[in-house]
């Protein structure tokens, strides 16, 4: 299975104009989705058929911060005018829906908060993913964002065969 | 005119949060909204609203009447110009 990391800290206006350049909604999104975006960009650029429609792939992202880094934005943009282009992004599950929007993808798609990196139940719940008859292969993210520069990343775009 | 529609790709930026993005990458007749163009949505139509009336005390009736006061960066410079209070 193929596995990505974007470094804590990295500028990810720069690898977005590197590895994509041509979606400026991009711009737009929390640093959680901007990882989610970039982590899947870099996972899949090269697959043939990019964007046809695929309702066999399913997103599961994890983390432990959720959006807090965003949610701290919309509070303190509420001390003068709540805004809504930040309140869009304070679910921590919009990240998934920003790749499979992206992406094309109609399969399963879910964010899970942990208390913790917990491995094994990670891994268990994309096992479970496998169980329906549709899902083929999944991209499968655990982001940590604490804040806009810093976070821990691991992303792996894993196939049906590797989780037998 | 060049001035203004400058001005306003700056506040565009910050009142929508384009982190990282630059007045460079916002054409001045390309459209906000859309996958064509910026990639707005009617979300943004709101931050938009706001940012004419708290920067050039311009008051739109409705969201509605933003859709064509924000069809580009160039028509909102040209609307502001006509129709600022200060």
């Amino acid at each position: 299975m193929k596995q990505v990391s974007i470094p804590s800290g990295a500028s990810l206006t720069a690898l977005y104009r590197e590895w994509v350049g041509d979606y400026p909604k991009f711009f737009k999104m929390d640093t959680l989705s901007k990882l989610g975006f970039l982590l899947t960009e870099m996972l899949v650029h090269d697959e043939p058929d990019r964007f046809t429609f695929r309702e066999d792939r399913a997103v599961l992202v994890f983390s432990r911060e959720g959006c807090i880094a965003n949610d701290r934005h919309y509070a303190e943009s509420m001390q003068d005018f709540p805004s809504p282009a930040l309140f869009v992004y304070t679910l921590p599950n919009i990240v998934s829906g920003e790749i499979s929007i992206r992406n094309k993808w109609g399969g399963e798609s879910s964010a899970f908060v942990l208390e913790s990196y917990d491995e094994a139940r990670i891994w268990a719940l994309v096992r479970q993913a496998f169980q329906d008859k549709c899902t083929q292969s999944a991209l499968v993210a655990w982001m940590d964002c604490k804040s806009d520069t810093e976070w821990v990343t691991n992303a792996w775009l894993v196939d049906k065969t590797d989780m037998l | 005119m060049e001035n203004l529609i400058n001005e306003l790709k700056l506040k565009v930026i910050d009142a929508l949060n384009l982190d990282g993005m630059t007045p460079e990458d916002i054409e001045d007749n390309a459209p906000l909204f859309g996958d064509e163009g910026l990639g707005l949505d009617s979300i943004d139509v709101l931050e938009l609203i706001v940012l004419l009336e708290k920067n050039y005390g311009i008051r739109l009736a409705s969201p509605a009447q933003g859709k064509e006061v924000f069809q580009s960066v160039a028509v909102m410079a040209d609307y502001v110009a006509k129709n600022r209070a200060k």
